[in-house]
């Protein structure tokens, strides 16, 4: 029975002129056998004809609730108010434009921006049933700092537990130069590919034999990113071998474009665990103490705290038969190849979606505005509609059509623009990102359906919401007045008006005074000195100890450098802990091992006293201080000829910056035996590099670049990009695998680099906003005079002088403006004060001066001036009505 | 449904009896629809007068509802016209409201006699 229905109201949707063809047809029948009938009877076929048409009444009534049966009412409605809509646009084609293109620009950023987002929570590639990957977290209970897990303890866990299928371990992402090219290869266990279920779309995967711990195979599988960028997608790469430090790799798969095995990033290429010491020399040999990453399909059935207690229970047997006997804590962390942490995704993407989101919703009040101003001026139009029999609620259901299609077409422009958008971004970020901070290749993240989803929701929630306000505003009239050309006095939509003017003033305000905090904590970081020569000095690290002779001669006899030095850990790498006892009190301290010539290098004084000689290395009891561990370990803080006991911690200091450069170096886990030295000579105190965290180390050791670990610090001639280059190109020679080499430039430039890009998103954000802002504010102003041409004749008969009649449109905008200002500001100020309160606030508040009052009044400064001019042109014609034209038009 | 009698349109007739009617009339043959008010009218002596523009609605919604059916046929005056005919379910339909029909007419006879 109900199929009978559906099947027949189907018909009349897609067939509705054969449908109404046959109901035509039917009721015409019935009247020509009726006229036969009355005919029969005996009178005139014309008569007959009339006398039937008579006893059936009026055929279109009959008709009609023939359609009513079919249930079609609903379509054939909303069929004709989008062509109604049409109409109304085509009568005002400027409004519509107008309405698309503001809302378009404000959904366009939002969902950029969520384009980026659903690429870092929401993509997932290519694995199957993604949600049963989680990897292992362990973290020792006392600092917090992240425990290691070595293979041995991937091998035990296997072997003991069964909560996962299967698990992989790996090291992910090593930087290095294969056949002189970079690329980022991460070490799998052999079972990888056996555990995501992932098979390369060329060749073979990686299997156990590969990974075999005495020999397995050199070969490696390439990611779809490393064949298109590494081998031009060449279709013979299979078999081909390539050469890492000098041991060659045979190619044997290549992965299906999409799959990052579980990295946000993602490899160029796979390559065996076992392979570890090839790849990263300085672990040759110790492979069993570097720390994995444990990766595992959970076992279907064993639910996620279940296994958490399992492990932690395995855990702990284990601690007990190791050295490692600090309570551990065993946590497991979804991983589906995103950032492993939503969370800390959204806390980040947060604030963004606010500020970008505070664009689309200016442009959406400057539309409800617009829509205000024609909803008076169509007042005329409803109010016929209305006095012809029209409901309020077919009125309104016509006008959310109007905003639907409206929001259909700003959602399109949308898409377009966050593509734009993003482009762009990735164009000018790939443009600014220094070359040395690694070999950053961006890609303009995809579109997909959640993003239409989002693009479309967003869209008609918008011009839902701010197009509902003034269909109830335009249908809240009285027919007969309206007719009559009189504006209803309810329908005068002045409050909201001027809601709209504070929220945007609002919005504005607050977007331009985080560019103007941004641009003054720049310009206040670029001024500050780091204390260290940033301008032409470069860091190049070691990474095979046998190459350390042929690199030291290299860099040595390089004409470019001008100057060298060593130490050890490198300047990037945090520094290490120890305690100094001076007999009277044990103090902490942090240490490195620098050579005599190091000061020299990066230019800190040695204040008083002396620097290392060239020939003291770290058995040499000698020490030097900086100025601030000088006073704190002795009264008079002179510190030279003083002797103290220097007792390492074995822990590191933990790192507090927000950009770690270079995160994959090798740990530098050697320890100093604690030793009695005498200070010879005292550094003055370096306030360091915030951002990237380098800081100063309070004690230094002796040592030279002929011992094992040191790093090399360089001046060099010339411009320090050039030089790097050539420097790569030449010790590469040398050694293949020689890693990076880092340009102090790059590294200060970051501390202005962040500080300059939220200042020009933030400026770009609040000049869409206050221009957005400004052009409402004009267009309603305008709007308002124009239909106060009347009271404004009347009042200028009266005697109003013009300079009165001025002042009377301005006051008009003055109080929004004034609201929007002080609630701006104050959300800023309150803002600035809950970030001051949370644990980074300290950090934070170092680098950017969210509480600068410079800030905060120059960027109301500018909204208030932007305001007055917007407003002015209006107001001044104001001035202009000829109140003698105006009483003639009364 | 056995109880209630659910009325949906009105008319000259008692509520919901135009549909009974037309289900009857259309119990032997398919007719068109001008047939169906000729014959109801003619059985009836003209007592019963069907409203033509509450005939061709009430043939919709009884075709949606999948009592009846409508097929096109040439008609007695050479030209197309629409006829209608009962479905099983129509059939079953039939049945149950002249049963209800039938308590019905029973129940107002009981009273009209011995109230």
């Amino acid at each position: 029975m109900r199929l009978n229905d559906l099947k027949l109201r189907a018909r009349a949707l897609l067939r509705p002129n054969r449908v109404e063809q046959e109901l035509d047809e039917e009721l015409a029948f019935h009247i020509a056998r009726e006229a036969r009938k009355v005919l029969d009877e005996g009178t005139t076929p014309a008569q007959a004809r009339q006398r039937a048409q008579a006893r059936f009444g009026s055929t279109a009534l009959a008709a009609d609730r023939c359609r009513d049966v079919r249930g079609t009412a609903v379509i054939d409605n909303t069929m004709r108010d989008v062509q109604y809509a049409f109409r109304t646009f085509a009568k005002a084609p400027l409004a519509a434009f107008t309405i698309v293109v503001t809302v378009a620009i404000g959904l366009g950023l939002v969902a950029a921006l969520f384009t980026v987002l659903n690429t870092l929570i929401f993509r997932v590639d290519q694995v199957p049933n993604i949600g049963e990957m989680y990897a292992i977290e362990r973290t020792p209970l006392v600092n917090g700092d992240g425990a290691l897990l070595t293979r041995p303890m991937f091998a035990a866990m296997r072997a003991d537990t069964h909560v996962f299928t299967d698990a992989y371990a790996t090291v992910p992402e090593l930087h290095l130069q294969v056949d002189g090219r970079r690329m980022a290869v991460t070490l799998v266990t052999g079972n990888f590919f056996q555990v995501v279920r992932v098979n390369p779309v060329m060749g073979r995967a990686l299997m156990p034999p590969d990974d075999a711990p005495s020999g397995g195979s050199a070969v490696i599988v390439l990611s779809h990113k490393g064949w298109d960028r590494r081998f031009s997608r060449d279709p013979n790469v299979l078999g081909r071998t390539v050469l890492v430090n000098g041991a060659p790799f045979q190619i044997i798969g290549v992965t299906a474009a999409g799959f990052r095995g579980l990295e946000v990033g993602g490899p160029d290429a796979w390559a065996p665990l076992s392979q570890l010491g090839q790849f990263r020399p300085a672990d040759r040999g110790r492979e069993d103490a570097v720390g994995v990453e444990i990766v595992g399909r959970l076992r279907p059935g064993v639910s996620k705290n279940n296994a958490r207690a399992q492990l932690a229970v395995w855990d702990s047997n284990q601690s007990a038969d190791t050295r490692d006997r600090r309570a551990t804590n065993i946590d497991l962390l979804p991983r589906r190849g995103t950032i492993p942490q939503p969370l800390e995704a959204i806390a980040m993407f947060g604030p963004l979606f606010v500020a970008f989101g505070l664009i689309l919703m200016i442009g959406c009040a400057n539309v409800a505005n617009l829509l205000l101003a024609r909803g008076v001026a169509r007042q005329r139009e409803i109010g016929i509609r209305l006095s012809l029999g029209a409901s309020r609620q077919r009125i309104l259901r016509q006008l959310m059509t109007e905003s639907a299609l409206l929001a259909l077409a700003a959602a399109a422009g949308g898409y377009l623009i966050s593509r734009l958008a993003l482009q762009g971004a990735v164009y000018w970020a790939m443009r600014t990102i220094p070359v040395d901070l690694g070999d950053v290749n961006l890609n303009v993240p995809a579109a997909d359906w959640r993003v239409a989803v989002f693009l479309v929701v967003a869209a008609v929630a918008a011009t839902g919401f701010f197009a509902l306000m003034p269909a109830l505003h335009a249908t809240a009239i009285e027919p007969l007045r309206t007719l009559r050309g009189e504006v209803v006095k309810n329908a005068r939509p002045g409050r909201a008006r001027n809601a709209l003017i504070g929220v945007q003033v609002f919005a504005s305000a607050l977007l331009l005074i985080c560019a103007a905090i941004f641009l003054r904590s720049a310009i206040a970081a670029a001024r500050l000195d780091p204390g260290l020569r940033t301008a032409d000095t470069v860091l190049i690290d070691i990474n095979s100890e046998p190459k350390r002779a042929a690199m030291i001669q290299a860099v040595t006899n390089d004409p470019t450098i001008t100057a060298y030095g060593a130490v050890r850990p490198q300047l990037l790498a945090r520094l290490r802990a120890a305690f100094a006892d001076t007999g009277a009190g044990k103090t902490p301290v942090t240490f490195k091992s620098v050579s005599g010539s190091y000061f020299d290098v990066l230019d800190i004084p040695i204040v008083r006293g002396r620097a290392f000689m060239p020939w003291e290395r770290d058995r040499h009891p000698v020490a030097i201080v900086s100025e601030s561990v000088a006073r704190a370990l002795w009264p008079d803080g002179r510190g030279v000829g003083e002797t103290f006991r220097l007792e390492p911690d074995s822990g590191v200091q933990r790192f507090s910056g927000f950009l770690r450069i270079n995160p994959d170096a090798p740990a530098d886990d050697g320890l100093v035996p604690a030793r009695m030295v005498t200070v010879v000579g005292v550094a003055r105190d370096v306030p360091g590099l915030r951002i990237t965290d380098v800081k100063e180390a309070g004690v230094f050791l002796p040592t030279g670049l002929d011992v094992a670990k040191t790093s090399i610090v360089a001046r060099v001639q010339g411009d320090p990009n050039l030089a790097r280059q050539a420097l790569l190109d030449r010790l590469t020679k040398v050694d293949p695998n020689m890693g990076t080499i880092i340009t102090m430039r790059t590294v200060a430039r970051l501390e202005t680099f962040f500080l300059e890009i939220a200042f020009w998103v933030s400026l770009m954000l609040g000049g869409l906003a206050l221009l957005l802002t400004v052009s409402g504010l004009f267009s309603v102003l305008s709007y308002l005079v124009e239909q106060r041409t009347r009271e404004i004749g009347v009042r200028m008969a009266l005697g109003a002088s013009a300079h009165a009649v001025t002042q009377l449109m301005l006051a008009q905008t003055t109080r929004p403006v004034i609201a929007g200002l002080i609630a701006g500001a104050g959300l800023a100020a309150a803002l600035a004060t809950v970030v001051l309160a949370t644990p980074a606030g300290a950090l934070i508040s170092q680098i950017v001066h969210v509480t600068d009052p410079v800030a905060y009044l120059a960027s109301l400064g500018v909204i208030v001036a932007a305001c007055l001019l917007a407003a002015w042109i209006p107001a001044a014609r104001a001035a202009k009505v000829d109140p003698m034209r105006t009483l003639r038009q009364e | 449904m056995s109880t209630v009698y659910t009325m949906t349109r009105t008319s000259d007739l008692l509520p919901g009896t135009l549909d009974l009617l037309i289900l009857r009339t259309l119990q032997k043959d398919a007719l068109h629809g001008w047939a169906i008010s000729e014959r109801i009218q003619q059985i009836s002596q003209d007592l019963l007068q069907i409203n033509q523009g509450s005939l061709y609605p009430a043939l919709h919604r009884l075709e949606h509802q999948g009592w009846i059916v409508a097929d096109w046929k040439i008609s007695e005056l050479g030209r197309r016209a629409k006829y209608y005919h009962l479905t099983a379910s129509g059939r079953r339909q039939l049945a149950v409201e002249a049963r209800e029909w039938a308590r019905m007419a029973n129940a107002i006879g009981r009273v009209m006699k011995l109230a």
